[in-house]
């Protein structure tokens, strides 16, 4: 851990924000290395946007310190930290065009015009938007309009790319393809992104690590596989996939779907088994899913790739279920 | 023309404290104030006139009161015809869009006899009845074929005491005179009386006034432009005076004794050479309750008890020889024609006021403008 | 429903049709009144018009209008955008009192308002004659009684309505683009000048023209705080309708005033959607 402290990045230390008597996020801890993507997530009012604004200075720490490469920025004016940030909504400014936009961060820094519009070109080939710098935001389409928000933020060169929501006003197809986009980018600029959202899939597929939060706190921090793998609390194994949930010598364990066997009454073979009824199963294309009423426990949902699901197993039918031993993942007390 | 600002000011606020003798500068501003907010129910108009009743035109407030007590109660007796009102005043515009639209609906109108002079020729009038109405009531030059004299009220001026108190100025020579009487000077802002004013500051004999030279009068208000303001009604005519705004204001002469009293005499009010003005009654052409009931309202208002009614309730001067002699004492410094002040007063010409009135309006507006 | 053409076009259009037939004649009707009298009356002719060029005594009065009513324009607008910036940025509670107070300014009478700074800024008026009692002046300073009295009286009357649309703009504008602006490196000045400021245009225009417009129109301030030195077109018209009866020349200058405002909407629409303007539609 002291090696990745050394490193140049940007550093939080038990950074608490209060409105009042209500405390928005408090004592985080969080060590973000130079070019992650780091995603926080949570459910809404989990304090990942409020840990955002304190990271571009919006809102005012309540106590603790924001560290970039080694030095306090907290108490620092958002225009001067240099971070790009893209808001939900994208917040383009409606009476400029889309090279003005992007312009704009060099244009306020004074920069020298053709360097303005060498740096504008470069962004706009970068979110292939090419043909549009002369349009106004409002005759873009929202996928548009969010890429040239990502150009203006990415204009200056900043350290650290914030992003709000960024996709939320997306629709979901939109939403995959400008996924693979953001990445893209974000390899090819290597600018440290810090990611906000409430979107599970959105967190698994594009960040390098996760936070989850909770109330304020950070729940679990972590690559996407060891979150979906090793889930420390009940909360992080339901909010990042799906999970069952069944005790087994008084310690609660997280069961992923798609880790049980499902076989015909009998037939299971296995160290952790249990036997049951199908109650109802659901087709999805890609996966077959059954809940299984166990007796003696709650119901359990078994994912099975569809093209194995077995033609015997129908509803009603009496099944087994078996798993590993490293498939049931104990947890600690939320 | 804007005279009948006169009349407005005269029923609303200064008929009461004429009476009452004072008014100080607080009750004066709530006035103000009331005036702003009862302009808008005043011009709404609120008589509609039938054959069977007498609706008369005016300005408002007192003068309800006041026409009522000094006219309609004795015509009403004679005739058994109430009097009703239309308190929206009747502006020579106002006359002339009633009559062209047909839509006539008072009988007489409490204005300025020089309207019967512009209104008349074109039509816009009923003659007057001089088999009804007396021509020895009123002053021979005021007994004109659309309208006729009933009241007098005049221009005069007030001065600061403080200012001029070993020396006090006499006449309008001093009043244009601001070397020999420096400070500064308020005068009517239509034109009516300041030209008169100025034409007799400036060497002009009182008899030889009319027609009026304009360029000559225009030149001599000019002369004290720099150091005049110019009121377009009585309230401001009084304020300007009691705020200390100026050292000398020409104003109604009835005002005149409002401000006398209101300062405890350190404004004074010089009535002499005050230029008297005709107040006159006119008939709208087509009036609905007919020339002959109107003509007889009109004779009733020049009977002596109704004149020195108005002079008591209003601050009005007769017009009625006859009742000249019968002004009260305490009246005497401020009425028009009383034995006091009746030797030093200019009497206004409204044929020329009729007929040049527009044109010397304009130029006046141009020329303090 | 499959209704027939007649139902498509809209029973509600029928419901209105006759009041709008009759607004359009009460409106139109008398503006066409006016302009046949500035062209009949006194005799028919464009003579009344001609005047404009002929009489310094009308292109004065015409000048004097304009200047007085740009002037009061600029201050009213610029003061009020800084009345209107606070308004958005205090809390709730301050800002609805603030909101009251400008409302309440609506109810007081002009002729108390105007008669009011007499009170404070005449010759023996408050202002002066404290100034003069702690001796920091020498003779009384002339607020009143002369134009800049009438800007004084009619900047006070205007403000609120500058204030109300500026508001209506301000409150529209999304504060994550001035969010947007900070992050990106501008100073809050430069976010003011660049991003703020150019957002609120249409309430700008708006408020510049509906003050512009409503000074056009000022008569009892001009009257009484100019002293009678300060003769504006509006009270020049009553003069010529109610006293002198030149009836041709008023309705040649109410044309000429609605032409103006009419001329000043479409030079306005060639910048910008008026739409926007008068709050019809969003930026």
């Amino acid at each position: 851990m002291s090696e990745v402290a050394a490193l140049p990045g940007l550093r939080l230390r038990a950074l608490t924000k209060r409105f009042g008597t209500f405390t928005a996020a408090e004592d985080i801890d969080l060590d973000i290395r130079r070019g992650e993507f780091l995603t926080l997530l949570g459910p809404s009012g989990s304090g990942k946007t409020t840990l955002l604004m304190m990271i571009a200075g919006f809102l005012d720490i309540t106590s603790g310190d924001i560290l970039l490469d080694g030095a306090s920025i907290a108490g620092m004016p958002p225009e001067k930290r240099n971070f790009g940030m893209v808001f939900q909504g994208y917040a383009l400014f409606p009476h400029m065009t889309v090279r003005q936009n992007i312009a704009y961060p060099l244009d306020v820094r004074r920069r020298p015009r053709a360097e303005i519009d060498r740096r504008v070109d470069e962004m706009l080939e970068l979110v292939q938007l090419r043909d549009f710098g002369h349009r106004l935001p409002r005759q873009l389409s929202g996928g548009q309009q969010q890429r040239v928000a990502l150009a203006r933020a990415l204009c200056f060169a900043p350290p650290v790319l914030l992003l709000d929501e960024p996709l939320g006003a997306l629709d979901k197809k939109l939403r995959i393809e400008v996924q693979d986009q953001l990445k893209d980018i974000h390899r090819r600029v290597g600018t440290t992104f810090i990611y906000v959202t409430h979107d599970q899939e959105e967190a698994l597929s594009m960040s390098d690590r996760i936070v989850i939060m909770q109330n304020g706190r950070i729940e679990q921090v972590g690559t996407p596989q060891e979150l979906y793998q090793r889930p420390r609390t009940a909360f992080a194994a339901s909010f990042l996939g799906k999970s069952n949930f069944l005790t087994r010598d008084g310690t609660l364990h997280a069961l992923r779907p798609e880790k049980i066997e499902i076989a015909p009454k009998g037939q299971g073979q296995g160290p952790n088994m249990v036997s049951g009824t199908i109650r109802a199963i659901t087709y999805f294309g890609s996966i077959l899913k059954y809940d299984v009423a166990v007796p003696g426990m709650d119901e359990i949902e078994v994912d099975v790739d569809a093209w194995r699901g077995g033609a015997a197993m129908a509803e009603g039918a009496e099944v087994d279920l078996s798993w590993s031993d490293t498939a049931a993942v104990p947890l600690e007390r939320d | 023309m804007h005279d009948k600002q006169f009349m407005r000011e005269a029923a609303q606020e200064g008929a009461k404290a004429f009476k009452e003798g004072r008014m100080d500068r607080r009750t004066f501003l709530v006035l103000c104030g009331m005036a702003g907010i009862a302009t808008q129910a005043v011009i709404a108009g609120d008589a509609e006139a039938a054959a069977n009743e007498i609706v008369m035109w005016n300005w408002g407030g007192q003068s309800e009161e006041c026409h009522g007590k000094a006219i309609g109660d004795p015509f009403t007796a004679e005739t058994g015809m109430p009097l009703k009102f239309d308190t929206s005043g009747p502006l020579q515009g106002k006359i002339k869009e009633m009559v062209d639209s047909g839509n006539v609906t008072a009988d007489v109108c409490d204005a300025d006899l020089f309207d019967a002079v512009a209104l008349g020729p074109s039509g816009h009038l009923e003659p007057i009845d001089y088999d009804i109405v007396s021509k020895d009531r009123t002053l021979p030059q005021y007994a004109l074929e659309h309208g006729v004299s009933i009241i007098l009220y005049g221009y005069a001026f007030v001065y600061d005491t403080e200012a001029y108190g070993d020396n006090p100025p006499k006449n309008w020579a001093d009043f244009f005179d601001t070397a020999k009487f420096p400070g500064k000077r308020s005068l009517y802002k239509w034109a009516n009386g300041a030209l008169e004013g100025a034409l007799l500051a400036d060497g002009v004999a009182k008899d030889a006034l009319y027609p009026l030279d304009m360029d000559r009068a225009l030149a001599k208000i000019k002369s004290i432009k720099d150091d005049s303001l110019y009121w377009g009604s009585g309230s401001e005519a009084h304020s300007m005076v009691v705020n200390g705004e100026v050292s000398m204001g020409m104003i109604w002469q009835n005002r005149g004794r409002n401000i006398e009293m209101d300062t405890d005499g350190r404004y004074k009010l010089v009535m002499n050479e005050a230029l008297a003005m005709p107040g006159a009654y006119i008939v709208p052409k087509g009036n609905p309750a007919g020339r002959e009931a109107v003509m007889k309202f009109i004779a009733t208002a020049q009977s002596v008890p109704s004149q020195l009614t108005l002079l008591g309730c209003l601050g009005m001067t007769p017009s009625n020889p006859e009742a000249f002699a019968q002004i009260p004492e305490d009246q005497q410094p401020y009425a028009i024609t009383s034995a006091m002040n009746i030797d030093g007063i200019v009497y206004n010409d409204p044929t020329w006021w009729g007929e040049n009135g527009g044109d010397a309006v304009n130029a006046f507006l141009e020329a303090i403008s | 429903m499959n209704g027939s053409p007649l139902t498509r076009f809209g029973t509600g259009w029928l419901l209105v049709l006759p009041f709008l037939a009759l607004v359009v004649a009460l409106f139109l009707g008398p503006i066409a009144n006016i302009l046949w009298l500035s062209v009949t009356d006194p005799e028919p002719g464009l003579g009344n018009y001609a005047a404009l060029v002929t009489s310094d005594n009308l292109a004065g009065i015409l000048w004097t209008t304009i200047r007085i009513c740009v002037i009061t324009t600029a201050f009213s607008v610029v003061l009020g955008y800084s009345i209107a910036y606070a308004m958005v940025h205090v809390a709730q509670g301050s800002r609805n009192r603030m909101l009251g107070l400008l409302l309440v300014s609506f109810w007081i009478s002009v002729l108390v308002r105007t008669f009011s700074w007499l009170m404070l800024l005449g010759r023996k008026g408050l202002v002066n004659e404290t100034l003069l009692g702690i001796g920091l002046i020498a003779q009384p300073i002339e607020f009143m009684r002369n134009e800049l009295g009438v800007l004084i009286g009619m900047v006070h009357y205007m403000i609120p309505y500058a204030v109300l649309p500026l508001l209506a703009s301000m409150q529209n504008i999304d504060t994550r683009v001035l969010a947007a602006s900070r992050s990106l490196g501008a100073t809050g000045t430069q976010t003011f000048w660049r991003i703020y400021l150019p957002l609120t245009k249409p309430g700008l225009v708006a408020a510049a023209l509906l003050v512009f417009i409503l000074s056009l129109g000022f008569y009892v301030t001009p009257a009484i705080l100019g002293g009678g030195k300060v003769l504006m077109v509006a009270e020049y018209i009553s003069v010529q309708i109610l006293v002198t009866l030149r009836w041709g020349t008023a309705a040649m200058l109410a044309a000429l005033m609605l032409f103006g405002v009419l001329a000043l909407l479409f030079v306005m629409s060639r910048f910008m959607k008026l739409s926007t303007v008068f709050g019809g539609a969003k930026a």
